[in-house]
């Protein structure tokens, strides 16, 4: 049984491709412009591994933003339900879910059974979400993949008060003309980034095992931060930018595996 | 050669032989809205996709309102005294004034005609929301769109100055606070309905007698201001004649939301909130066409009932939305879209018996006691425990908490009131934020994920509980 799971992304999208149980393949690649090329692509760039083409493909989930214009998906399920999906399969004590990505960040509440029982999201407003921090990363003249290292070394974290990520880049400026150290804003910045993510998780509650997925999971100080806000542990996985991916993948073999037995 | 304009208005169930006759107030209204040829082309495109027009009763709600429309932008020339009262208002001042000299007055809600009208039908309000923005409230503020649509409305000349307003500050100050900037540019008088929709916590279904007499006498002194302002007396036998006419249209709407209720879902809930708030926004077209119309659409929506036609799949968890979007179909149809069927929204939850505990002397503290017992102005606590008396009636499996974000009564306590809800009552609430009023900013593409998210949730919910 090969099935896919593709995540397209406001900023980047992921394929996963499945052989029963396995993962064989997964790839990820910027967006662009145009969502149906890219997960043409995406698809195509983890598939070139496994010598199989897309049309080989018995069953393709889509999810992200882009989940509606993927041509050749045959269901198309939100984030939410796929990363739910996606960490559940690696790690079943999983009970609250962090998902940072590019736009948006989301906090997704489990069952015992893994199934998603709560959620909440902010889409409206980068200051919770990757831009913001890419946004930083341009002003403060880092490499974003440095940051979140350069964070730890902050002892005395700079307050941002500002709740805007437009507003923020100005506040840096002046940050920086008071003589502030660039680990001390940064470490401002990834506390003030977190310390969004918990307000906007109190409504579903932190309950451990906490797991932090998206591509700002790659970065140690938000997780650091983080961890510092709500008090409990944070796993990462292996790979946290392609968990919906994954998620749209084991969706597509329950999915083919109930059309099968309908078959029967 | 017919009317550009024949084809939609056929589709809203106008007849030929009226067209005819009202010939000179269609094309004097449409011009003032600025509405050719192309406009009606789009508006059929747009009402065919999101209205259930092979509902004959669903064509007569939507000619209601295309009618109440023409009524509104032809008011004054007409020589009509125009009233004007905001939303959300207590029920049936309006509806008394206008009973009490129909064919002197109009009256309405202008803002909610313009957005079932120019946004359900012509998918055309954008152009009044921005003429709001640059006349007085613009965006980014938090401002309530239902004032920028009535601001706009006044701006471009298509709706008209009125002789008196009612400015429903009990419920939220926005409303009254446009009104007095109105008041400032236009000159007409205004009455402001102040009231109290404060109290402890937990008191909700109690309420102190002065909250009764204090909006009684603002309510009174709104009648006092229609006989000096206007000359008409609105005494007992008006709001007599108010009520009983009100009666029939709300018992045939009840008819139709207990219909609707059916399981599979078998009328969408656009259509549904065409009768509900066509009640709310008018009070012409509402009593002289309403009870017709949402009659024919009961009997229609009954034979998809015993014939077991759905417009959601059997077995969709059953959802109490707040309220469907005012202007823009598309969010509602994306919810049902998403397996949800809409079995309930705040207004469609019964309200408990009337009983009268203070001693009312005007017909003012009479439906000020009414309005502290139905729970919504009585208090946040008396909002939420209809939600939970909606989950009990109506056998809800959530609730979508579309809260209105600029709506300052609405939005403060909504992540409050989801967690009370969730807890005390014992189903997931989705809290949504969104505009009832304008979606350029809350579309169905940025709602849908949360949506779909929900529904899944649900459907999970569902399987799992059976098991």
């Amino acid at each position: 049984m090969i099935v896919a799971g593709v995540d397209i992304g406001a900023a980047t999208a992921k394929a996963v491709i499945l052989s029963d149980n396995k993962v064989i393949s997964s790839s990820i690649i910027p967006t662009g412009y145009s969502v149906a090329k890219a997960a043409e692509a995406v698809t195509k760039e983890a598939l070139v591994r496994t010598g199989l083409s897309i049309c080989q493909l018995e069953y393709v989930v889509s999810t992200g933003y882009g989940r509606r214009a993927v041509p050749f998906a045959n269901k198309a399920l939100t984030e939410i339900i796929c990363h739910a999906a996606g960490v559940n399969s690696l790690m079943l004590q999983a009970r609250t879910i962090i998902d940072i990505g590019g736009q948006d960040s989301k906090v997704i509440g489990l069952d015992d059974d893994g199934n998603v029982s709560n959620f909440v999201m902010n889409d409206k407003c980068a200051a919770g979400t990757g831009r913001f921090l890419e946004v930083m990363a341009v002003v403060l003249g880092v490499e974003i993949s440095e940051m979140g290292t350069i964070s730890l070394l902050g002892k005395e974290p700079c307050q941002i008060t500002s709740t805007c990520t437009v507003f923020a880049e100005s506040e840096m400026v002046s940050l920086r003309a008071e003589g502030n150290s660039r680990e001390n804003i940064l470490a401002g910045i990834h506390k003030a980034l977190a310390h969004r993510i918990a307000i906007m998780g109190q409504s579903v509650g932190f309950r451990e095992k906490v797991v932090f997925t998206g591509g700002v999971a790659k970065n140690v100080g938000i997780r650091k931060a983080l961890e510092d806000e709500i008090g409990l542990k944070i796993l990462v996985p292996e790979e946290p930018q392609i968990m919906g991916a994954l998620g749209a993948a084991i969706l597509a073999k329950t999915e083919l595996a109930s059309l099968t037995e309908d078959n029967i | 050669m017919g009317n550009y304009y024949d084809k939609l208005l056929k589709i809203c169930g106008f007849e030929d032989k009226e067209i005819k006759k009202e010939k000179l107030r269609i094309d004097k209204a449409f011009e003032r809205l600025k509405l050719g040829p192309e406009d009606m082309r789009i508006a059929e495109e747009w009402v065919r996709q999101n209205h259930d027009v092979d509902l004959v009763g669903v064509r007569k709600l939507l000619g209601a309102w295309v009618r109440e429309l023409i009524d509104l932008v032809l008011a004054k020339d007409e020589g009509k005294k125009i009233v004007y009262y905001g939303f959300p208002s207590i029920q049936g001042p309006g509806m008394a004034i206008k009973a009490a000299a129909p064919d002197e007055l109009y009256v309405s809600c202008p803002d909610v005609v313009l957005c079932h009208t120019l946004g359900q039908i012509f998918n055309k309000l954008t152009p009044v929301l921005e003429a709001g923005e640059e006349n007085g409230l613009p965006p980014g503020h938090g401002l309530c769109t239902l004032q920028t649509i009535r601001v706009g409305g006044l701006a471009k000349g298509i709706i008209p100055v009125p002789d008196l307003v009612t400015a429903s500050s009990y419920y939220c100050d926005m409303g009254s606070k446009t009104d007095e900037l109105l008041h400032e540019k236009y000159g007409h008088r205004t009455v402001y309905v102040d009231g109290s929709m404060d109290s402890r916590w937990g008191e909700y279904p109690e309420y102190l007698p002065q909250r009764v007499e204090f909006l009684g006498a603002q309510l009174n002194k709104l009648f006092e201001a229609v006989r000096e302002v206007l000359g008409v007396e609105v005494n007992s036998e008006a709001w007599d004649k108010a009520m009983s006419t009100s009666r029939q249209l709300f018992r045939s709407i009840g008819q139709l939301t207990r219909l609707a209720m059916a399981d599979p879902m078998p009328i969408s809930s656009v259509e549904t909130g065409l009768a509900l708030q066509l009640a709310a926004g008018s009070t012409g077209r509402a009593i002289a066409e309403g009870p017709e119309a949402v009659d024919i659409l009961c009997q229609e929506v009954k034979q998809r009932v015993d014939r077991g036609i759905g417009v959601v799949e059997k077995g969709a968890p059953r959802v109490m939305n707040f309220a469907a979007s005012f202007s823009d179909p598309t969010i509602t149809h994306m919810m049902e879209n998403a397996g949800l069927a809409m079995a309930a929204t705040l207004l469609t939850v019964p309200p408990p018996k009337a009983i009268q505990l203070t001693t009312h002397i005007t017909p003012g503290e009479m439906r000020a006691e009414r309005e502290m017992q139905v729970g919504l102005y009585h208090s946040s606590f008396g909002l939420v425990k209809r939600f939970a008396d909606a989950v009990r009636d109506f056998n809800l499996d959530g609730i979508i908490w579309g809260y209105q974000y600029n709506c300052r009564p609405l939005a403060q306590p909504s992540h409050f009131l989801k967690k009370w809800v969730e807890d005390n009552v014992g189903v997931p609430v989705l809290s949504l934020e969104m505009d009832l009023y304008d979606s350029r900013n809350y579309n169905a593409g940025a709602l849908r994920t949360r949506v779909e998210a929900f529904a899944e949730m649900l459907r999970v919910r569902k399987t799992v509980a059976k098991i």
